[in-house]
């Protein structure tokens, strides 16, 4: 057939339309249980890190992981009633697309929105960690704007829910080098043991703008600064402040405190 | 043009990133990791390898009016499947490396090597041409990646090479060659470099400057 026919034209561009959407589909399916394995392990390794139950340091299996996870006690939280919701399912709720759906988030008033989000998700999936029978910790999903992508993180507090447990960012496009030393170890580690509130209830946490000097008024309450990364060290502590602020988990916390987190 | 010339051609003397100035995006983009480098590299090297072959094949049907589209199509799904196999197979890679390789698809590189190879070659030079210059964007990557990493972050591939300060060892990182204008240098002076060796490179000027009036009758 002469390769000008329109005919010709048309019918390549079928076979080739065919061909390649078949084989992407083809790839796309084959390879879609092993992508949601690794989203799934992902998840875990980065609570399971939070929850205290395994030990600092040590990297389990990835079976062993997965069956911590899977162990876990995960509930809803409804933020702005600020108790626990049992309505909606723990395990299928998605917290991400909950912010673009008009009935399940909340625009948050501007003089409030410290982490730039706009809106959020009116429920969070939170992991209640238990110690012998008490509350050990518990795991609160925060977010907020980073200098080039949001950045995603979970922090786990003591049962005191003032004093940091560990804190662990998920999901982050900081500048490599600059602002992604916040997935610095060393750094993370001066998380654990600082406090959110002080004894009057104001929020005092934030990454300062230098050293923390042990033994300093602050150092109870800040971490030490990032070199050359200010937009981002300050992206998290605005993060921390709308979180835990009056829209945030404030009034839960409070909630929790005063009437425990129910049955095991 | 012997096989062997195919092959090594693109290497320096005909360098898709020195010479054609093509595939700048991903140079300046993910060149701060030695690591993301490779990765990358092998992406575009294995896309270009699958468009070339798969064009080659039917290039004596390909109607000129249509080639482009058709061109296209092969090339977006060719790097919709790696795509998808580095977010399987290399997740961690996956999450900082995906936004580049989906735009492999705009990668001149490729398309301009289906349009001067592949449409007019049969299969074996076509993949000697695309492996000649997957290999020739690798090596540009890669000397801007040790470069900008080892500087930038003491580090290749994320193993510690310099001890950095604020670690407590002595060498201070030089933060900006971790932004993507420290590449924009790094290949400005490599092709001044090359250019120089290689004088025949050398563009011609598109004008000659008028020359100055002459000082005495101003």
């Amino acid at each position: 057939m002469n390769n000008d026919s329109p005919l010709k034209a048309f019918l390549v561009i079928l076979v080739t339309a065919a061909v390649c959407s078949s084989l992407v589909s083809a790839t796309v399916v084959t390879l879609r249980p092993i992508q949601l394995n690794n989203k799934m392990l992902d998840r875990s390794r980065n609570i399971i890190k939070l929850t205290g139950l395994v030990e600092e340091g040590a990297t389990p299996s990835d079976e062993k992981m997965l069956e911590l996870y899977r162990g876990m006690d995960v509930r809803i939280v409804d933020i702005d009633q600020a108790e626990f919701n049992s309505e909606l399912d723990p395990l299928s709720f998605d917290q991400r697309r909950a912010v673009n759906d008009p009935d399940l988030s909340v625009a948050i008033p501007a003089d409030q929105d410290f982490a730039s989000l706009g809106r959020r998700s009116r429920f969070a999936t939170v992991y209640v960690v238990f110690r012998d029978g008490d509350l050990g910790r518990l795991i609160l999903p925060v977010h907020g704007a980073g200098m080039w992508a949001p950045i995603y993180a979970y922090i786990a507090l003591e049962s005191d829910l003032n004093t940091i447990a560990a804190i662990t960012f998920y999901e982050q496009n900081e500048t490599p080098g600059l602002g992604d030393q916040i997935l610095r170890p060393a750094w993370q580690a001066q998380w654990k043991g600082r406090q959110i509130y002080d004894e009057v209830g104001d929020l005092r946490f934030a990454v300062s703008h230098g050293k923390v000097e042990p033994g300093s008024a602050t150092s109870l309450y800040e971490v030490d600064a990032l070199t050359g990364a200010t937009v981002s060290a300050d992206a998290v502590t605005s993060m921390m402040h709308y979180w835990f602020g009056p829209h945030g988990y404030r009034d839960f916390l409070q909630h929790i405190l005063e009437h425990g987190t129910g049955e095991h | 043009m012997t096989s062997k010339e195919t092959f090594t051609k693109p290497i320096v003397r005909e360098n898709p990133v020195t010479l054609h100035v093509l595939g700048i995006c991903s140079a300046l983009a993910i060149t701060n990791s030695l690591t993301s480098s490779l990765i990358m590299s092998v992406c575009l090297t294995s896309v270009l390898v699958m468009t070339n072959v798969a064009i080659s094949l039917i290039r004596k049907h390909l109607p000129s009016s249509v080639r482009l589209i058709v061109q296209i199509t092969i090339i977006a799904s060719a790097v919709t499947v790696i795509d998808q196999v580095l977010t399987a197979y290399l997740p961690d890679a996956a999450r900082t490396l995906s936004v580049y390789v989906a735009l492999i698809v705009t990668n001149c590189i490729v398309l301009g090597r289906a349009e001067a190879c592949a449409m007019k070659q049969g299969v074996g030079a076509s993949i000697l041409d695309a492996l000649g210059n997957g290999l020739g964007y690798s090596i540009v990557l890669i000397i801007v990646a040790v470069i900008r990493e080892l500087f930038g972050n003491g580090s290749l591939m994320g193993y510690r090479i310099l001890e950095l300060a604020h670690e407590g060892g002595w060498y201070e990182p030089n933060a900006m060659l971790l932004l993507a204008p420290s590449a924009f240098f790094i290949l400005g002076f490599l092709v001044w470099g090359i250019r120089t060796w290689k004088p025949e490179q050398v563009e011609k000027a598109d004008f000659k400057p008028a020359p100055l009036p002459d000082r005495e009758k101003r």
